[in-house]
């Protein structure tokens, strides 16, 4: 069994909540980590109206210019081209100014991209819970990609982990594969909401029932980055699996015969010793 | 007993000018307006019906002979034309029928749904200048856009040596860009260096309606970009055959332009 020296462990946890209840329940992810790991954890409001809600009107307006700005700038526009950064026009910042200033359930569709998005929310994290004491998981339903150099494209994400981790509801929906059929229909025109209906269960999709148990692997993947440095697992039954497609996510998240394979459990048992 | 029908005496002299007056009139007319949409499609007749219906002077600029855009046509050829809720609101308000094909999706008849929404507009009191194609940008002080340079459309159909037509101008205090994936006016404005589109995405259609709405405002001083001209301005995913979001774009883009006319 590999052995796994802790990178840290935090003392505090903030989910930040931004999907609506209905789709997601955060204080039952809270409760999930609760049971693995002694640290204070609390669930906050979407990510950006938190930390932006103390400040005065102007300085908030300033803030959300700036912040806009930035996450304009992130728009993939080309999904083969490396270099995403590019000058935005006013009314894609306008746009984004809008979407951060609602305080839940953001307009989503644009894709941006992963890292530098996962810089853009570290720049808001306040300096005296900018420290490896504080785990920030921020839940999001808007669809990030990172840059795939085998085979030069950009892929959507689930998740970017790190400080803070980012895990994205419409990722889980659009980022692991449909089963193929599912494809080769809508390629030959069939409507997507009928083949939704013929599909369906074997892919998470919006409005998901089952986000929430899903989603307790992805922030269980956030919490084994900070703790070890490795979010993943190859057993395929294992909540940190990586899963590529809906069925090994569905199988993973849900439907395995176990937690955590035995050398993650294992951490999860050491880190209560301590 | 059946009645017979019989027409009034005129001569072809008096048809002529009956045609060549009435245009002539309108057209001077509308040399100057409070807005010009280039393009006759779903979302510039939904922009024209709402303003004109607020009584601001509206003339359309149409390439084709007909009005309608793609509105005729759900995909494929086939005349059923659907829109997501909520854009059965605004069918309703044109008195368009159509059902419910399943929950949020609903159906109408192509030429039923957009014969209505044409003659909402012009009941409204828009004007058209059909066969008439957008070749150029008038631009003010700090580059605002101030009117349109057209020509008729069949001139660009013929060789240069024998159609060296000079266009006109018509000015306006705002243009809509109403003119779809071609997106003409804002390509014209790229053209010359004001602005920098990257075309737009793969189709997602769950989303590319609410990003087409969102996104619909002002893209350049003087000009507002409503239907799919958002889509490539703004690089958004492709939409499929459904047209909600061309409606709400329209009304939303009449909305931004009653607000920049304190007209509201």
């Amino acid at each position: 069994m590999p052995h796994y020296p802790f990178v840290a462990i935090p003392s505090y946890i903030h989910i930040y909540q931004g999907v609506k209840t209905a789709q997601l329940n955060g204080d039952k992810i809270a409760d999930y980590l609760r049971a693995v790991l002694k640290a204070e954890i609390d669930v906050r409001p979407e990510f950006f109206s938190f930390y932006l809600s103390p400040y005065s009107d102007e300085e908030k307006d300033n803030l959300l210019n700036t912040t806009a700005i930035q996450i304009a700038k992130l728009k993939i526009r080309d999904v083969t081209k490396k270099d995403i950064l590019s000058e935005p026009l006013q009314g894609e910042i306008d746009y984004e100014k809008r979407n951060l200033a609602k305080s839940i359930d953001r307009t989503f569709g644009i894709v941006y991209e992963g890292f530098n998005l996962q810089q853009v929310h570290l720049g808001l994290i306040p300096e005296e819970e900018n420290n490896l004491k504080h785990l920030h998981i921020i839940v999001t339903n808007q669809l990030f990609a990172t840059w795939d150099r085998n085979n030069h494209r950009c892929h959507a994400r689930v998740s970017i982990y790190g400080f803070p981790s980012i895990i994205s509801t419409t990722g889980v929906v659009e980022a692991p594969a449909k089963p193929r059929d599912f494809y080769l229909k809508r390629q030959l025109g069939q409507d997507p909401n009928r083949l939704k209906e013929e599909y369906k269960g074997s892919f998470i999709d919006y409005g998901d029932p089952r986000m929430t148990d899903v989603l307790k692997g992805y922030v269980a993947q956030a919490l084994f980055y900070h703790l070890v440095g490795y979010p993943f697992c190859e057993d395929k039954n294992c909540r940190l699996f990586n899963a590529h497609r809906q069925s090994e996510l569905l199988h993973a998240q849900l439907h395995s015969p176990y937690e955590f394979c035995s050398k993650h459990q294992a951490v999860l048992n050491k880190l209560k010793d301590i | 007993m059946e009645k017979k029908i019989t027409f009034s005496k005129v001569s072809e002299k008096d048809v002529t000018r009956a045609i060549v007056s009435e245009f002539t009139q309108q057209f001077s007319e509308y040399v100057e307006s409070d807005v010009i949409i280039v393009g006759g499609g779903p979302s510039g007749l939904m922009a024209g019906r709402e303003l004109a219906g607020k009584g601001l002077k509206v003339l359309i600029i149409e390439r084709n002979n007909y009005l309608g855009g793609g509105f005729w046509i759900g995909g494929y050829l086939m005349n059923k034309v659907t829109v997501r809720a909520p854009a059965q609101e605004i069918l309703s308000e044109l008195q368009i029928p159509y059902k419910e094909f399943m929950e949020g999706l609903y159906v109408a008849d192509g030429p039923h749904a957009c014969s209505k929404l044409i003659a909402a507009a012009c009941d409204a009191g828009i004007k058209i200048a059909n066969m008439t194609i957008f070749e150029d940008l008038v631009l003010r002080e700090e580059n605002r856009l101030a009117g349109v340079v057209v020509n008729w459309t069949p001139v660009g159909a013929l060789p240069r040596e024998i159609t060296c037509v000079d266009p006109v101008a018509l000015e306006t205090k705002i243009v809509i860009d109403s003119t779809g994936h071609d997106a003409c006016v804002v390509k014209k404005l790229e053209e010359r260096g004001f602005i920098k589109t990257s075309g737009y995405g793969a189709m997602w259609v769950e989303q590319s309606e609410d990003l087409v709405v969102e996104h619909t405002g002002e893209a350049h001083p003087g000009l507002i970009v409503i239907g799919m001209a958002v889509s490539t301005t703004f690089a958004l995913p492709r939409m499929g055959p459904t047209f909600g979001a061309m409606l709400l774009s329209g009304k939303k883009g009449a909305e931004i332009v009653l607000e920049k006319l304190n007209r509201k």
